[in-house]
């Protein structure tokens, strides 16, 4: 049908187009406990097509998109790009250029069911006690091709796997029973990983069981040490994006520092094609631009936006791409250097949200380790809030990295003076 | 008018009652959901105007449940031809046995459970809608949005910019079984004013939101948002933090909502009860609120974004009263919860579109109303603050904590509004503390709808939450 549509394009009245195709095979696999509660395939094609319309003599363009059923017919897809053509004119902005050049790719096969498979078969590794165990679990495999052309001359093809696993653990004493809850994406199953971090996760649950309020700290030394500190990077990744940028959500300038009077280490973030097993890794981004390696923001200093082309040509920025994977680099400190004097450690929050705009962050605590030199409290209730902007200026990464799926990020974060609402 | 049922839909019919027939004869129970809802979401701001063909519920296709030996499985699938229906049902069998295949080689235990009933049920509804979003001029549209965005600019130096949007969704389903044929066509829209604001160093933004079960013609609304996004947005320029405590608090109806979804909303989501992931199942017949708290549940409670006639596994619509006067009654279930709880489907199986599995979810959740007024509740509150406008919300129905994060609280003293402003603030607690401290309650009854939900961090659907200004004791922070 992709063809059928790619001619009907050429022959519209559209200046320009472009053509996504994405076949999906998942495998599904639903879990109580270890008990199958369902099985799932999904088994669907998407084609959307995207036309574009140069107005008051190509100072504007104005694009319009739809999905094109894969069951359509010839002349309901005719209708409907005649259709996008008008709806195109409606909304008119400043001109801009599509990607014009041309990957070369080399695609793998992947095996859904042998991902699948393999994924059922970690969780059934995971070291349970009479104390602490599963709860329940979701499994999602994905084999994806995407083919993307445009009037610019680019038409590319890509294959990549896609996966998630949902899991809820449990652990439970004679008095009560608590859950954590984990989500981990990837490209495919790496078992190792995953059995390990389920079985750190229990013994986060064990810690659970005994914990007392949290006291009221007023401003405390917080120490982040498990995914959630990815947030923290991806709000400075983001408003170098492109489109925040052109938007007006992100004030930062190409070439100034992105925190203000920096006393702590200094924050260097870089875009990269791919990382071990993340599952965005992909040779072109969604818009046809090639993926490549380039810092975002270098000793605190920002050097490249990225994102949509629209919002790059608005910027001026050309060589650059819609990027999916990150590596924060690390500070000047270990791990060990970073763990001193009296912190709190918060390891597991209901959500800890980072505003994407303002930079305010907050999270109730669910468990924490209040470590006072060598003594360790397991807390629990409260929350923690303050402003990355702030926070980021006398901010300490450990030397130690670590990757959460499309993220690599120092294995810790000490943020001083956050505001802490205790439980008591 | 009356929201037109699909004729893609029509057409496919009875190629579908062909599968399940094929189906039939290999499984003990055979039903398929099909959806063919069109919309549009556009927006337009000063730097920036866009039209797109999809929403949230924008879909087109189709999916298989079957039943055998105690295991419920699904084929979710967009391509279908009704000439070649014995093919699809081989390549359904074929996959899904290769599946069966894996859980042998992992020695995969199934969780046994019952077989759906299937009384015979015919249902036809086209609701009443002011307009459909697949025959708006969108021109005419957009150039209004742009004409609101305008003014919404020209109304303080301080707005860097005002984008207004709006997306609308003609929504149809059908639900076919050997027995039951329920199809269904309805239209709800959401539109929005986000205001972006900047004093000195500090970026601040509010958000407005109108929504109904009705077409795009409720974005001529969104005008009588401007000034309100204006004041709140002003009002968060010129907050202070708050001093973390425990204070008593007033809540807006909109905050209250986003109480009832987060507290006991998705506590009482009787699929969490069959994972034992729920404190609410220990609680049923006991207090868990102040005798101010009635909460109902269920696609019947309202009109708004996620009322409609029957749910994605073909059960009826209901409003079910999940909390009277403080005391726990019962939750919302989808079908098989409901067989492996041994109680009935509430018509809350709802998935985010034909491809996801479906879960016990939310439709309307609102607190009734109570006999006082917003200007009784400020004057009887010696020190607290106002609370108004949310970022998110999270849920935790196994030890019922509760995070909210508010836009703004303001101040109160002596039982009047000082002016001073406190932003943003983190509401946490135990749920049964904060119902149970509910000590007045308006007049108001108002439903928000804009807004999604997700189940854990996925699984998108529309809800919709709400109530009466709460006065209550909250843990700010």
């Amino acid at each position: 049908m992709t063809d059928k549509i790619i001619e009907l394009l050429k022959q519209s009245s559209a200046d320009f187009w472009s053509v996504e195709d994405i076949v999906t095979e998942g495998w599904e696999f639903y879990f109580i406990k270890h008990q199958l509660d369902q099985n799932r395939v999904r088994d669907v094609e998407h084609i959307t097509v995207e036309v574009y319309r140069k107005l008051e003599d190509g100072k504007l363009v104005g694009r319009a998109s739809e999905e094109i059923a894969p069951t359509a017919s010839v002349e309901e897809a005719k209708k409907i790009i005649d259709a996008l053509c008008e709806r195109a004119t409606f909304a008119p902005n400043p001109y801009y250029e599509l990607n014009k050049e041309q990957a070369q790719v080399e695609n793998k096969e992947y095996d859904v069911q042998k991902m699948a498979q393999e994924f059922i078969e970690a969780m059934q590794e995971v070291p349970e006690t009479s104390g602490e165990d599963i709860n329940s679990y979701e499994i999602f495999a994905e084999r994806c091709k995407r083919r993307f052309v445009n009037s610019e001359g680019i038409d590319v093809t890509i294959t990549y796997p896609n996966s998630m696993v949902e899991v809820v653990v449990n652990a439970r004493n004679d008095e009560h029973e608590i859950e954590l809850y984990r989500m981990y994406k990837a490209g495919t199953c790496d078992k190792a990983s995953l059995v390990k971090d389920i079985s750190d996760t229990l013994k986060f649950g064990k810690d659970r069981l005994h914990t007392v309020p949290t006291p009221n700290l007023g401003k405390a030394t917080v120490l982040l040490s498990t995914e959630d500190s990815k947030q923290l990077f991806t709000w400075a990744a983001t408003h170098m994006h492109a489109a925040y940028k052109y938007m007006g959500y992100s004030d930062w300038e190409a070439g100034q520092p992105a925190i203000k009077d920096v006393k702590g280490d200094k924050l260097t973030i870089k875009a990269v094609k791919e990382l071990p097993n993340s599952a965005n890794n992909r040779a072109v981004d969604s818009e046809g631009a090639i993926a490549r390696d380039m810092y975002i923001i270098k000793d605190n200093i920002t050097e490249n936006f990225w994102g949509d082309v629209q919002f790059r040509y608005y910027l001026g920025v050309k060589d650059s791409y819609n990027a999916g994977n990150f590596v924060t680099e690390g500070g000047s400190k270990t791990e060990a250097e970073l763990r001193c004097g009296k912190y709190l450690e918060p390891v597991e929050f209901s959500d800890f949200s980072v505003n994407p705009i303002t930079g305010d962050i907050a999270g109730e605590i669910r468990l924490a380790y209040l470590h006072d030199g060598d003594e360790v409290t397991v807390v629990s209730g409260g929350s923690v809030s303050g402003n990355v902007n702030e926070l980021f200026q006398n901010v300490g990464f450990s030397k130690e990295l670590r990757q959460y799926n499309n993220a690599v990020v120092p294995a810790v974060v000490r943020l001083e003076n956050v505001t802490i609402s205790g439980a008591e | 008018m009356k929201a037109k049922f699909s004729e893609y839909l029509t057409s496919i019919a009875p190629g579908l009652k062909e599968l399940i027939a094929e189906l039939g004869k290999s499984y003990d129970y055979v039903s398929v959901l099909s959806t063919d809802s069109v919309g549009f979401s556009i927006s337009a701001s000063q730097r920036v105007k866009s039209i797109y063909g999809d929403t949230l519920m924008v879909e087109r296709g189709n999916v298989v449940r079957v039943y055998k030996d105690g295991l419920y499985s699904e084929y979710a699938f967009n391509l279908f031809d009704t000439d070649n229906v014995g093919e699809k049902a081989t390549k359904i069998k074929e996959v899904l046995d290769k599946q069966l295949a894996v859980l042998k080689a992992t020695n995969t235990k199934v969780y046994d459970t019952g077989k759906l009933s299937d009384e015979p049920e015919q249902l036809f509804v086209e609701m009443d809608t002011t307009d459909l979003p697949e025959e708006t001029d969108l021109d005419a549209l957009m150039n209004k949005l742009k004409s609101f965005s305008d003014k919404g600019k020209s109304l303080s130096e301080e707005i860097i910019d005002c984008t207004v949007s709006g997306e609308s969704t003609h929504v149809c389903k059908m639900f076919l079984t050997a027995n039951r044929d329920l199809r269904q066509s309805y239209v709800q829209s959401t539109g929005s004013v986000l205001m972006l604001t900047a004093r000195g160093d500090k970026t601040e933004y509010a958000y407005e939101s109108l929504s109904d079960r009705e077409g795009p013609a409720i974005f001529d609304g969104l005008e009588e948002l401007l000034e309100k996004g204006l004041e709140s947005v002003q009002a968060n320029l010129g907050a202070e933090r708050i001093i973390p405590g425990e204070y008593e608090v007033i809540t807006t109806p909109e905050v209250s909502g986003l109480i009832a979804h987060e507290a006991f909303g998705h506590g009482v989501e009787m699929d969490m009860f069959v994972k034992k992931r729920a404190l609410g199942q220990e609680y049923i017949g006991k207090r868990v609120g102040s005798d101010l708290v009635t909460m109902h549940e269920g696609a019947k409670v309202c009109k708004n974004t996620s009322s409609y006639a029957f749910d994605d596994e073909g059960t009826l619509a209901g409003d079910v009263i999940e909390i009277d006067k403080g005391i726990l009654k019962t939750g919302v279930c989808d079908a098989l919860a409901a067989l492996r709880l041994g109680t009935v489907a509430t018509g809350n199986g709802k998935r985010q579109n034909f491809e996801h599995k479906v879960y016990t979810r939310m439709t309307n959740t609102m607190f009734d109303s109570g006999n006082s007024t917003k200007e009784e509740m400020i004057a009887s509150i010696k020190k607290g603050y106002l609370l108004s406008g949310f970022f998110s919300g999270m849920e935790d129905p196994k030890h019922w904590g509760i995070q909210c994060i508010i836009a703004r609280g303001y101040e109160i003293i002596d039982g009047k509004l000082t002016g001073k402003v406190v932003a943003p603030v983190v509401l946490t607690g135990y749920v049964p503390d904060l119902l149970n401290s509910i000590s007045m309650a308006s007049t108001d009854y108002v439903p928000f709808g804009a807004g999604q939900c997700g189940k854990g961090h996925k699984e998108w659907v529309k809800t919709v939450d709400g109530g009466p200004y709460l006065k209550c004791v909250a843990r700010l922070g």
